[in-house]
This record gives C-alpha cells, sequence and structure tokens, in this order.
C-alpha cells in the first residue's frame, strides 16, 4: 500500500486527460474496485436470466439444479398458454395498458400547466403552494388511503378503474420536474411573445410546450413504468377479474397457481417486465435525466 | 396592473388541476384520516366518536411495537446499504473505463430500478425457496448450511432488506454518477499537485462536494422505505407471524382486513408524525453536513 502510494506521488506525473479520480494514483486499489463492480454486476442480472431460462421450459424441468442462466429449451408454450387458458391474462395487459396510458396523458397535461406557472407566472400564493404540494411527496399513500376508499366508495367508484386513476391525476414529482424545466427557458421568450399580444395559454400551448419535449418524455415513460407497476391502489380498489391490473392479478394468479407452474409464472413475468425493458433501451437518455437530473439539479 | 391580475388569473387556472388533485386526495385525506382516528368505524355501520379510545389502545397493542421495530431496522438497514453501495459503486464506475463497459454496468445496475417491485418480488421468492431454490443451491456448493430466508422469524425481514437493496442501488449510483460530472477537474488536479493523499481527496473533495448527492439519496431512500408495501407482501406477507410486518402492511391490515378503520386512522396518524419527525431532523442535520458548492 504505501510504496503504491509513494511511488505515485511525484508531481513530475504527467498531467492525464479526461476523469481523474481519487483511485487514480493506486492502480492496484483502483482495479479492486473495478473488479469488484464488475462481478457484483452478476447478482444484479442473474435473477432476470433465470427468469427468461425457465420461463422456456417444460414444466418438470423449472426446478431443475443446478439452475440454468441462458435457456436450455425453447418452450414457448408457457407464452402461449397464458393467453389460451381461462385466466384472463389479456385482459390484465389490456387493462393496465389502459390506466398506465389515461394516467401518463394526464400527469403531462396537469404537471406541465402546474410546472409553468410556478416557473414562469407571478401570482399570490405560489411559493406557499409549491411547498405544500413538496410535502406531498413524503406522504405515505398509506395514510390517506382510507379516506381516498371512503371517497371512491361514496361516488360509487369502488372496482373501477377510475378509482386507480383519478388519484393519480396529478403528482407532485410531476410538476417539479416540469418546473425545473421550465425554469431554464429565457425569461425574454415568453415577454417577447406577450408584447406580441399571445395570452398565458398560447405562450404555453404554442411556445413553451413545444420546446418542452425531452422533459415531457422523461415524465411520460416515468409515469406510464409507475402506474404500469403499480399494486397498492388496484389491491385497494378493485375485486374483479375483469378490472384487475397485470401486478394485481398476476400475483393473485401465482397464489392460485401455487409454485407448480413456476414456468408459467416466469412466463408472465417475461411479458410484464417487457415494456419496461423495451422503453429502458430505447430512451435510457431520458429516463436517466428525468429521474436523476432532479437530483443534481438539487 | 390590468395585466397582472389577468397573469394570476391564467396562473390559477394552470394549478387549478393540481391542486385540485392534492385538495382532494392528499390533504383532504390527510386531515379526514386525523378525524377518522377519533372515531370507530367499520364500514358498516357510520362512524361514531370514541375519543381518544384508538390511542389509548395504541399504547398497549404489542403487535404495533413490533410492526414498528420491523419498520425502523427495515428503513435504517436499507437506506445505509442502498446509499453507502450505491455511492460506492458511482466513485467506483466514474474511471476511464471503455465506454461500452460502462454502458452494460449502468444498464445492469439501473434496469432493476424501473422493473416492478412485485415482480422483481415473485422472481426472488422462487430463488429464495428453501429446498429448491438457486440461492441456497449455491450456497450448498460452496458447503453452507441451507438458509430458510423466508420462512424463518430471524432472516425474513433481512431477505426483504437484501431485495429492497438489490433493486435500488443503482438509482443512487446513477446520481452519484451524475454529481461527479459535476466536481471540478481543476480541484483534483490542484490536489494532484499539492501531493494529497487519495484518502485525502476522498475525504476532502470528493464526499463533500457530493453531500448535497448522498442528502438527496438519503431523503429517498428513508422515504421509500417507510412506505415499502409490494415487496413485503410478495416476499413474506409479513410473515411468519409478524417477523416482516411493517406499519404500512399493518394499516393495510387493519383497514381493508379487519375492517377497524377508525383503528387504521390512528397508526396511520402516528406514521404521519413520524416521517414529518424524520423528514425536519434531516433537514436539521443536513445543516450540518451538507456541503453547497
Amino acid at each position: 500500500m504505501s510504496t503504491l502510494s509513494s511511488s505515485n506521488t511525484a508531481i513530475t506525473a504527467p498531467p492525464q486527460e479526461g476523469a481523474v479520480t481519487a483511485g487514480k494514483r493506486r492502480p492496484g486499489l483502483q482495479w479492486v474496485g473495478t473488479a469488484l463492480v464488475i462481478l457484483a454486476a452478476f447478482p444484479m442480472v442473474a435473477p432476470f436470466a433465470w427468469m427468461l431460462a425457465t420461463s422456456l421450459k417444460s414444466g418438470p424441468h423449472a426446478f431443475d439444479l443446478p439452475p440454468s442462466w441462458v435457456p436450455t429449451e425453447w418452450h414457448f408454450q408457457n407464452f402461449l398458454s397464458l393467453f389460451q387458458s381461462n385466466v384472463p391474462f389479456a385482459t390484465f395487459v389490456l387493462n393496465s395498458l389502459k390506466v398506465a396510458i389515461v394516467v401518463t396523458v394526464a400527469q403531462l397535461l396537469t404537471c406541465s400547466m402546474a410546472g409553468y406557472a410556478f416557473a414562469h407566472l407571478r401570482f399570490r400564493g405560489a411559493k406557499g403552494i409549491f411547498g405544500l404540494l413538496l410535502t406531498s411527496l413524503m406522504m405515505p399513500i398509506q395514510v390517506t388511503v382510507i379516506p381516498t376508499f371512503l371517497i371512491m366508495s361514496g361516488l360509487n367508484l369502488i372496482d373501477t378503474h377510475w378509482a386507480i386513476i383519478l388519484p393519480l391525476i396529478t403528482n407532485a414529482f410531476g410538476v417539479f420536474l416540469m418546473r425545473q424545466f421550465f425554469l431554464t427557458l429565457p425569461r425574454e421568450l415568453i415577454e417577447a411573445a406577450r408584447i406580441d399580444g399571445a395570452n398565458q395559454f398560447t405562450i404555453f400551448w404554442r411556445i413553451a410546450l413545444p420546446l418542452a419535449k425531452p422533459a415531457l418524455a422523461s415524465l411520460a415513460i416515468i409515469t406510464f413504468t409507475n402506474t404500469w407497476n403499480s399494486y397498492f391502489l388496484p389491491l385497494v380498489f378493485l375485486n374483479s377479474w375483469e378490472k384487475m391490473t397485470l401486478p394485481l392479478g398476476m400475483f393473485a394468479l401465482s397464489n392460485v397457481y401455487g409454485s407448480g407452474n413456476v414456468s408459467v409464472i416466469m412466463a408472465a413475468v417475461g411479458v410484464a417486465v417487457c415494456p419496461v425493458l423495451i422503453l429502458f433501451l430505447v430512451a435510457q437518455r431520458q429516463i436517466i435525466l428525468g429521474m436523476v437530473g432532479s437530483a443534481v439539479k438539487g | 396592473m390590468k395585466k397582472a391580475s389577468s397573469d394570476s388569473l391564467s396562473a390559477y387556472l394552470f394549478v387549478a388541476p393540481t391542486l385540485s388533485g392534492y385538495l382532494l386526495f392528499v390533504l383532504g385525506p390527510l386531515i379526514a384520516a386525523i378525524v377518522l382516528s377519533f372515531t370507530h368505524y367499520d364500514m358498516m355501520s357510520p362512524p361514531r366518536l370514541v375519543g381518544f379510545s384508538n390511542y389509548a389502545r395504541l399504547i398497549s397493542d404489542a403487535r404495533l411495537a413490533v410492526v414498528y421495530k420491523n419498520t425502523a431496522l427495515f428503513a435504517v438497514t436499507a437506506v445505509i446499504l442502498t446509499v453507502g453501495i450505491g455511492t460506492f459503486l458511482g466513485v467506483a464506475v466514474n474511471k476511464r473505463l471503455p465506454a461500452f463497459l460502462k454502458y452494460i454496468l449502468r444498464t445492469a445496475y439501473f434496469f432493476p430500478v424501473l422493473v416492478g417491485m412485485i415482480y422483481a418480488a415473485m422472481v426472488w421468492k422462487f430463488l429464495f425457496n428453501r429446498d429448491l431454490g438457486v440461492v441456497n443451491y449455491y450456497l450448498h456448493f460452496f458447503n453452507l448450511p441451507p438458509i430458510p430466508w423466508l420462512t424463518s422469524s430471524g432472516w425474513a425481514i433481512w431477505s426483504v432488506i437484501l431485495v429492497y437493496v438489490w433493486k435500488n442501488v443503482g438509482f443512487t449510483m446513477l446520481t452519484t454518477l451524475a454529481g461527479l460530472q459535476n466536481i471540478s477537474e481543476e480541484l483534483y488536479e490542484a490536489a494532484r499537485i499539492d501531493g494529497a493523499k487519495p484518502h485525502t481527496v476522498l475525504f476532502r473533495i470528493t464526499i463533500p462536494l457530493l453531500s448535497p448527492v448522498i442528502l438527496f439519496n438519503v431523503t429517498i431512500a428513508m422515504i421509500n422505505t417507510l412506505q415499502e408495501f409490494d415487496s413485503i407482501v410478495a416476499l413474506t406477507n409479513g410473515g411468519p407471524g409478524d417477523a416482516s410486518r411493517t406499519v404500512v402492511i399493518y394499516i393495510y391490515d387493519k383497514a381493508f382486513r379487519s375492517f377497524d378503520m377508525g383503528y387504521a386512522s390512528a397508526i396511520a396518524v402516528t406514521l404521519f408524525v413520524v416521517i414529518s419527525i424524520v423528514t425536519l431532523l434531516q433537514l436539521w442535520g443536513s445543516r450540518r453536513w451538507v456541503h453547497y458548492a
């Protein structure tokens, strides 16, 4: 250790371009870190590899050990049987798609409108309202779900998709994300449009929103993914098989099936994970910008 | 003058959908939950005011103490592990690695963040199977005894923590990577010219300048762990017994299985108070160690 560092502390070390980090001057330590990161990446992907391999196995081989990490059989029947059996799997998929799309479109609209107002319009109470909204980020849904349930049952909306759409019609995180984006638009742009006689709705719809496409894309992907994966709200509000969304229906089914049908269950999980995987591969940039950007900008 | 007032009118219109959503589904229900906590309500007959009796029940409820203990253990351990490991991963990946290797690593660590917890937990449930599971197979391979991951009261909560950390560590890693991009090269250059030792660089430059990102990650992880529901339900359903049951699951059970809405609301109010205190403490504590550049 000491020899490593002392041999490298020479001030005359040639300046290096690129990322210079703490580990730079200790090649030994640096490689240990890199090796650890690469090694630890295997357990990160292993569950997905196992899921894929198992989803393609015929029933009797599903629990074979040693486990296979790449498909050894190509038993596509598992995927077909999801859609052929009397289990309403296709209905779950359609329900989830419907709810996720409606919620996403609604949030794009409500969050961008509110985000624009907080970024560019001056109005009484703006600061207070914005702060109040942000407090909802730390509020567990389980704290508010009981009264929400009573509201929905009063409106006769239990076991309808409205019950899980309405509470998600807006989202403080989305408002925050859009506000951060709109703050980067130059004030002069909006002033100029106003001097030309445009009202705020025209400015928002014709100027600000078209410029916000990258932020809207981030928000759309994040909201779609969250709603697609959401389990708690459907669990509370939906109870008939025809209304269930994918996470709820599938988990209920896996309990009915038991572990006897691992390969079919894994095929179902595979189908459920697929849209997220595609979104991720297509739009990794937008996802990371949306989720991570807010951390760095503070 | 006229312009300003029309401006604020349109501003209120812009904010109206979000504000009404907030009032109807966050602030309103929060106040309603506080009111309900003073009632007895089973959904069959109308709510009946019972004063503080739900709160008196809280004190004598032995299960509540257990679920709060589990919640604290889960939150503290999962936050430390997720943020600690994730920050390490971020610093370790922020090197001159081949671009494709960086891409693969980023993808591998970040993908679980996007997968639904319920799906991830369904896969892990099979991997954790005591006799047929993959994890125990490899333990056996290294001559270690099998572990009853989900079925023993000692292990259950640790399995839930493990899955939480596995799923969320990539988020911390990516935010850390992004934060490191913002640290000026010149600082490292200067430190090198001054002959600073690597650990000095780490503790005097990297970590202080990362502290806002670390605070952000701690806050997010705290919020998420305190309300984690899906993974616990899917992996252990709170069991065995109450061994891995947390407050949010207890609230759900009381409200929607026992239809004890008043008591469940009282528990929800305690959770709200706890979360508010934790958030305030975090804000206060962060003033002492977070360094804003």
